[in-house]
C-alpha cells in the first residue's frame, strides 16, 4: 500500500521558488499498476522521485506499507529501496563496467542474497537476453539495454516497480515490445507498478491513470472500471 | 565485502587506464622519496655503525704542539695511543706535476680501530720504512690517478724524494672531504722529520687517538681534570656522530624535501585525475546509490579502488626508489665506506609507501566526497550529473590525512627546523597561491565586464575561462607555479655562481696563491718568482696563529656573556691574524675605520664580523691574543666583512703593522701571473721551497667549474623530476577540463561561432596562464634565491632577475603550448552528437 498525503515540494530559483507539487494526494493499492501522466513540468518525475525515497517533499507524508518514509535516515532509505524498490530509468542508467549480468545481480548482490548468478540468469532468460548475458550495456541496443533495466529492477522481486518514461528512448515497436516485457513480468511477480508516461497507449495498459497538472492532481481515473 | 572489491576491481579494470596520471604522478613521487630515504638510511648505517673507526679511537686529544711526557703518560696509562701528525704540503711528481697533499705519519698501533687495506698487502710499518735509499709512502688512488703514479715512481715531498711503496684502498678514518682538502699520504714519523716539513711556525696536527674502556664522556672529563689549564682539544667518537649525523641530515632533508615537493606537486595531478575518473563515474555512483547501495558500502568501493591504485604505484615508487638508492649507494661507497643491503631500504620502502598512500587519499578524498555526494534525484532527471560540495566527514578526512603527512614529515626529516621550514614555506606557498588567485579571478571577472571589451569575443571567452568556477588556473598555477619557482631559484643561484667564477675572478684574482712560506724563504720565493716575464704584482702577507686569551681586561673564561661552551670553543680556536697589504683579501669595512699607521701604543684590529658577533664585540673593546705563550693586547678600532666565496685566506683580524712582528715565521701570498707562467712557478718553488704549499687559480677555477657543472647538472636533474611532475599535473588539468571544453566549444560551434575564434579564445585562455604562472615563478624564485646570494653567497644578483623570468617564460610557454596544441588536437568539434545527446 502506498499513500502520498497533502504532498507539497518546490525547488529554488535564483531569485524565486517553483512549485514542483501543490498538496497532491494518491493512494495505490499493493498490485495495482497506475500510470502517471501529465505535460513537462507538472511534477511526474518529482512523484516518482518521492516515492523512492530520494527526495524529501517540503510537506506531507509519504507511506509505503505503513511505513513513513519521512522518518528514515539515509541507510534506511538506502534499506528500502534495496529491499521493496525496483526503478527503470528513461536513459537505463547500467553500470558500463559490469556485463548485462552483473547489472542484474547487482540489487542481489547489494542485498547480499545467495545463488546471485542463478536468479539473474533465470531473469535474463526472461527478458530474453540469456544468451547476451556476458556482453557490456556498449555492445546491446537501446531496446536491450532497457531489458536489462527491466531484468535489474524486478530480479529482487519488488513489493514496488517505478518506472520513468522506460519507452521514452526507444522506437514504438521496441517500445510496445519493452511494455509487454514489463506489464507481463511485473504481473507475475505481484508488484504495484507506478510508470511515469506521456504514451497514451502505454497508460492504457495501467489500471489505473493519474492526471497531474501544474503540481496538482487533476484527474485519478481507474481505467480498469471504466473499461 | 567480497561484492565490494570485486565490483571495485571491475569498475576499475574497465576504466582505469584513465588513471594513468595517478599512478604516474605517485610513483614519481614515492620513487624520489624512496630513493632519497632509502640512500639517506645506506650511509647513515654505515657511517654511524660505528664512528670509533671513522674517528680512529674512542677519543682523540688535538694539539699543535707535541704533548709533554707527563700528557703522553697519562694517556699510556688510561689506554692504547697511537700518535696521527698530520701536516699539509705539495707532492711532485717526477714529470713536475704538483698536487696538495696532507701527509699522516703513523705508527705501529694504527689503525686502533678498522682495517686498513694496502696494495700490495703488507704491514704499512715495513711499506714505510727507509729502505733501497729511500722513505716509503702509501699513496690515495685518487692522488695517484690525478699525477699518473703509480707504485715504485718517486716522489718529492719536502726536502725529499720518496717513493710510492702502497696505495692505500681503503682507510678506515679517511676525512670524507680528502678529496677536496688535500688527499692522504701516509709515511713513517722519522720521514716527515727528514723532509724538513716541521719547523718553528710549521702548522702540524699532533692527533693523539686513544683507545679506553672507560666511557668517552668519562675519559675526558677525567683528562680536563688532569689538565685544567692546557687548551688541548678533546673530541669524542659521540661528537663525531654527532657531527655526521647533523651533516647527514641536512644533505638527506634536502633530498627528502626535494621528494617531498614532487610528492606534492603530484598530489595536485592525483587529485586531477581522480576528479576526472570521477567525472566520469557519477552516473553510476548515482545509479548504485538508486539500487540501494548504502552510502558507505558505496564508498569503499571507490576507496578501496584508490587502494589498490595507491597501493600500486607506491609499490612500484619503492621498487625503483630502491634500485635507485642501491645504486647511489654504490656510487657513494666509492667514497665512504658503504655496505648496500636491501633489507636497509624496507623501513624507507615503507615510509615511501605511507606517503603515497597518504598523499594518494588527501588528494582523492575531496573529489571522491564530493562525487559520492551526487543527488540520483538526477537520473530521473536527465541532468548533467555535477558535484555537490564537499560534505563536513569527509572534509575531516582529508585534513586528517593531510595532518597525518605532517607529523611524518616532521617525523622523517632528519633535520627539524628545515622540517618546519618546509611545512611551512608550503602552508604559505597555498595561502599566497589562493590570495593571487583570488586577484586574478577578480580582476578577470572586471575586465570580463568591462564595457571597453565588449565584442572581443575570443578574449572575453578566455577571462570567463579564468574566473568561471572549477576553472584550471589553480592547479595550473600551482602546479606549473611551484616547479617553475623552483627552476626559477636554481637558475638564479647557478647562473650568480658561474658569473662569479667566470668573470669576476679571473680579473681580479691572482693567478697563484701561496701558503705556508716561512720567514727565511720570502726573500728567495719573491725573487725566484719576480723573474717571470708575466708577473704583474706581488702580496706577501704574515700569517700567525692566536687564542683570544681576555676580552677588556678579563678572562675569557669570566666574561659572564658568554655561557660554559662558548667559552671554552672560542678559547681552543685558533685565529688567523695579518697585517692588511694592500687589502690581500679584498675585506670591506662595516664599521668602524682603517687606522693611520705607525700606530703608538696597543695595537689596532680589524675584525671578522663573524667572530666579532660571536663574541658581542665592537668597536673600541680591548682583546688580549695568547700567542706561543705570551701575550698580546690589541684594541678593535674596525669590524669587516668577507668577499664570501672569493675569499682566499679568511683572515680573522687585521692588525695594525709591527703588532705581530715578534711572532710571525709564516707567510701567505697572492702572485698575480699568467697561468702558464704560475705552473712554472710551481716548479721553481718545487726546487728552491719544497714546503711552499702553491695553487694555481686556474686548476682551483677547473675544480669549482667541475663541481658547479655536476651541482649544475644535479639541479637541472631536479629541475627536470619537479617539470615533469608538473607536466604530468597539467595534462590532468587539462584532461579534467578537456571534456568540459569540448563540450562548450562543440556548442558555441553549433551556434555558428568560427572553429578559428574558438582556437584563438582558448589559446588566449593558455597565454594568459603561462603569463600568470611565469609572474608568480619569478616573484616567488627570487624571493628565495636573491637574499640566499645576497647575504649568504654574498653575491648581489637582483640585475639577473630578467633571467630567471626568461626561463619562466619560456618553460611555461613551452609547457603550456605543448598542452593547447595535444588540445587543439582532440578537438575535433561534432554538434551533431548534441542532437542526439539524450541528456
Amino acid at each position: 500500500m502506498i499513500e502520498l498525503q497533502d504532498i507539497a515540494m518546490s525547488y529554488s530559483l535564483e531569485q524565486s521558488q517553483l512549485r514542483v507539487l501543490d498538496g497532491a494526494c494518491l493512494s495505490v493499492a499493493r498490485g495495482d499498476t497506475v500510470a502517471i501522466v501529465g505535460p513537462s513540468g507538472s511534477g511526474k518525475t518529482t512523484m516518482l522521485v518521492l516515492l523512492a525515497g530520494l527526495e524529501q517533499p517540503q510537506s506531507g507524508e509519504i507511506l509505503i506499507d505503513g511505513i513513513a518514509l519521512g522518518g528514515l535516515d539515509a541507510d534506511a532509505l538506502a534499506d528500502l529501496r534495496r529491499d521493496s524498490l525496483g526503478i527503470i530509468f528513461q536513459s537505463f542508467h547500467l553500470v558500463q563496467s559490469l556485463t548485462a549480468l552483473g547489472n542484474v545481480a547487482l540489487p542481489l548482490q547489494i542485498a547480499g542474497k545467495e545463488n546471485v548468478h542463478e536468479r539473474a540468469l533465470e531473469m535474463l532468460d526472461m527478458v530474453g537476453l540469456s544468451e547476451r548475458h556476458n556482453h557490456y550495456p556498449a555492445q546491446l541496443s537501446g531496446g536491450e539495454q532497457q531489458r536489462v533495466a527491466i531484468a535489474r529492477a524486478l530480479v529482487h522481486k519488488p513489493g514496488l516497480v517505478l518506472a520513468d518514461e522506460p519507452t521514452g528512448n526507444l522506437d514504438l515497436a521496441t517500445g510496445a515490445k519493452i511494455i509487454e516485457l514489463l506489464f507481463d513480468l511485473n504481473a507475475d511477480i505481484g508488484s504495484t507498478l507506478v510508470l511515469v508516461t506521456h504514451d497514451d497507449q502505454v497508460a492504457r495498459r495501467c489500471q489505473r491513470i493519474v492526471h497531474l497538472l501544474q503540481g496538482k492532481l487533476v484527474e485519478d481515473r481507474d481505467h480498469a472500471l471504466s473499461a | 565485502m567480497r561484492f565490494l572489491l570485486d565490483l571495485a576491481w571491475r569498475d576499475l579494470r574497465a576504466s582505469g587506464r584513465s588513471l594513468w596520471i595517478f599512478c604516474a604522478c605517485l610513483v614519481l613521487g614515492v620513487t624520489l622519496v624512496s630513493a632519497s630515504a632509502g640512500l639517506y638510511r645506506l650511509i647513515n648505517l654505515s657511517l654511524l655503525a660505528d664512528t670509533r673507526v671513522l674517528m680512529g679511537g674512542d677519543v682523540e686529544v688535538d694539539s699543535r704542539q707535541p704533548l709533554p711526557d707527563e700528557a703522553l703518560a697519562w694517556l699510556s696509562a688510561h689506554g692504547d695511543v697511537s700518535l696521527v701528525t698530520e701536516v699539509d704540503t705539495m707532492l711532485g711528481s717526477a714529470s713536475g706535476r704538483f698536487s696538495r697533499v696532507e701527509l699522516q705519519t703513523v705508527d705501529d698501533r694504527y689503525p686502533l680501530y678498522g682495517e686498513l687495506l694496502l696494495e700490495p698487502a703488507r704491514p704499512i710499518t715495513e711499506l714505510i720504512d727507509f729502505d733501497d735509499g729511500h722513505w716509503g709512502v702509501a699513496i690515495d688512488p685518487v692522488l695517484a690517478e690525478r699525477l699518473s703514479l703509480g707504485i715504485g715512481d718517486e716522489v718529492f715531498i719536502g726536502a725529499l724524494q720518496m717513493k710510492i711503496r702502497a696505495l692505500v684502498l681503503q682507510q678506515p678514518d679517511r676525512n670524507l672531504n680528502a678529496n677536496w682538502r688535500g688527499t692522504p699520504v701516509l709515511l713513517s714519523a722519522e720521514a716527515l722529520r727528514a723532509a724538513d716539513l716541521l719547523r718553528p711556525g710549521s702548522l702540524v696536527d699532533y692527533e693523539y687517538h686513544v683507545r679506553s674502556d672507560v666511557p668517552a664522556e668519562t675519559w675526558r672529563e677525567r683528562f680536563y681534570d688532569a689538565f685544567p689549564q692546557q687548551t688541548w682539544e678533546v673530541k669524542t667518537f659521540t661528537d663525531r656522530s654527532e657531527r655526521i649525523a647533523e651533516r647527514l641530515g641536512q644533505i638527506a632533508s634536502g633530498l627528502l624535501i626535494i621528494a617531498f615537493s614532487t610528492l606534492f606537486i603530484g598530489g595536485l595531478g592525483v587529485f586531477n585525475s581522480i576528479q576526472a575518473y570521477l567525472q566520469g563515474k557519477l552516473k553510476t555512483i548515482a545509479t548504485l546509490r538508486a539500487l540501494g547501495l548504502r552510502n558507505r558500502r558505496l564508498a569503499l568501493v571507490y576507496l578501496a579502488q584508490i587502494a589498490i591504485l595507491g597501493g600500486g604505484a607506491g609499490l612500484l615508487g619503492v621498487f625503483c626508489g630502491s634500485l635507485l638508492a642501491l645504486g647511489g649507494g654504490k656510487l657513494v661507497a666509492t667514497q665512504v665506506p658503504v655496505s648496500a643491503s636491501l633489507g636497509d631500504l624496507v623501513g624507507p620502502g615503507l615510509i615511501a609507501m605511507c606517503f603515497g598512500l597518504l598523499t594518494a587519499y588527501t588528494f582523492a578524498l575531496p573529489a571522491l566526497g564530493r562525487a559520492l555526494a551526487t543527488d540520483p534525484a538526477s537520473l530521473f532527471r536527465g541532468q548533467q550529473h555535477q558535484a555537490a560540495r564537499l560534505p563536513r566527514r569527509w572534509k575531516l578526512a582529508t585534513f586528517a590525512c593531510a595532518a597525518a603527512i605532517i607529523v611524518l614529515v616532521l617525523q622523517v626529516l632528519p633535520d627539524t627546523p628545515f622540517a618546519i621550514g618546509f611545512v611551512l614555506v608550503i602552508g604559505l606557498l597555498l595561502l599566497v597561491l589562493d590570495l593571487i588567485v583570488r586577484g586574478i579571478r577578480h580582476a578577470a571577472r572586471r575586465l570580463d565586464e568591462h564595457p571597453r571589451f565588449n565584442g572581443r569575443f575570443t578574449l572575453k571567452l578566455a577571462l570567463a575561462n579564468l574566473h568561471r568556477p572549477g576553472s584550471a588556473l589553480r592547479s595550473s598555477l600551482l602546479s606549473l607555479g611551484s616547479a617553475l619557482t623552483l627552476l626559477v631559484a636554481c637558475t638564479l643561484i647557478v647562473t650568480a655562481l658561474l658569473r662569479s667564477l667566470q668573470e669576476t675572478i679571473p680579473e681580479e684574482a691572482p693567478g697563484l696563491v701561496l701558503y705556508d712560506i716561512f720567514s727565511d724563504q720570502v726573500d728567495a720565493v719573491v725573487s725566484a718568482i719576480e723573474e717571470l716575464p708575466s708577473v704583474s704584482r706581488i702580496d706577501i702577507a704574515p700569517l700567525v696563529h692566536a687564542r683570544i686569551a681576555a676580552l677588556n681586561g678579563r678572562d675569557l673564561g669570566k666574561v659572564e656573556a658568554l655561557d660554559i661552551r662558548q667559552q671554552r670553543d672560542s678559547s681552543q680556536d685558533r685565529y688567523k691574524l695579518s697585517y692588511s697589504v694592500d687589502n690581500i683579501d679584498g675585506v670591506t669595512l662595516v664599521d668602524g675605520a682603517w687606522w693611520s699607521e705607525p700606530v703608538a701604543g696597543p695595537g689596532k684590529l680589524a675584525m671578522e664580523d663573524r667572530e666579532a658577533n660571536k663574541l658581542g664585540l665592537q668597536v673600541g673593546d680591548q682583546l688580549t691574543f695568547a700567542i706561543e705563550g705570551r701575550s698580546l693586547d690589541v684594541e678593535i678600532a674596525a669590524i669587516y666583512s668577507q668577499k664570501g666565496i672569493q675569499t682566499r685566506f679568511w683572515f680573522e683580524g687585521i692588525l695594525s703593522k709591527g703588532a705581530l712582528d715578534p711572532f710571525i715565521h709564516r707567510h701567505v701570498g697572492a702572485v698575480y701571473i699568467d697561468d702558464a707562467d704560475a705552473i712554472t712557478a710551481q716548479n721553481l718553488l718545487g726546487e728552491i721551497a719544497p714546503s711552499v704549499i702553491s695553487v694555481r687559480t686556474e686548476s682551483l677555477l677547473q675544480t669549482a667549474r667541475q663541481i658547479l657543472g655536476k651541482a649544475g647538472a644535479g639541479l637541472a636533474v631536479v629541475s627536470a623530476v619537479s617539470l615533469l611532475a608538473s607536466l604530468l599535473v597539467l595534462i590532468s588539468v587539462m584532461a579534467a577540463g578537456r571534456s568540459r571544453q569540448i563540450y562548450d566549444a562543440t556548442i558555441l560551434h553549433s551556434l555558428g561561432v568560427r572553429l578559428a575564434l574558438i582556437r584563438q579564445s582558448l589559446q588566449l585562455e593558455y597565454l594568459l596562464l603561462a603569463l600568470v604562472a611565469s609572474v608568480f615563478a619569478v616573484l616567488l624564485g627570487s624571493a628565495i634565491a636573491l637574499p640566499l646570494l645576497q647575504w649568504r653567497l654574498k653575491l648581489p644578483s637582483a640585475d639577473l632577475v630578467w633571467l630567471g623570468a626568461l626561463v619562466a617564460i619560456g618553460v611555461s610557454s613551452l609547457a603550456l603550448g605543448l598542452g593547447a596544441s595535444y588540445l587543439m588536437r582532440r578537438l575535433r568539434l561534432r554538434p551533431a552528437i548534441l542532437l542526439r545527446s539524450p541528456s
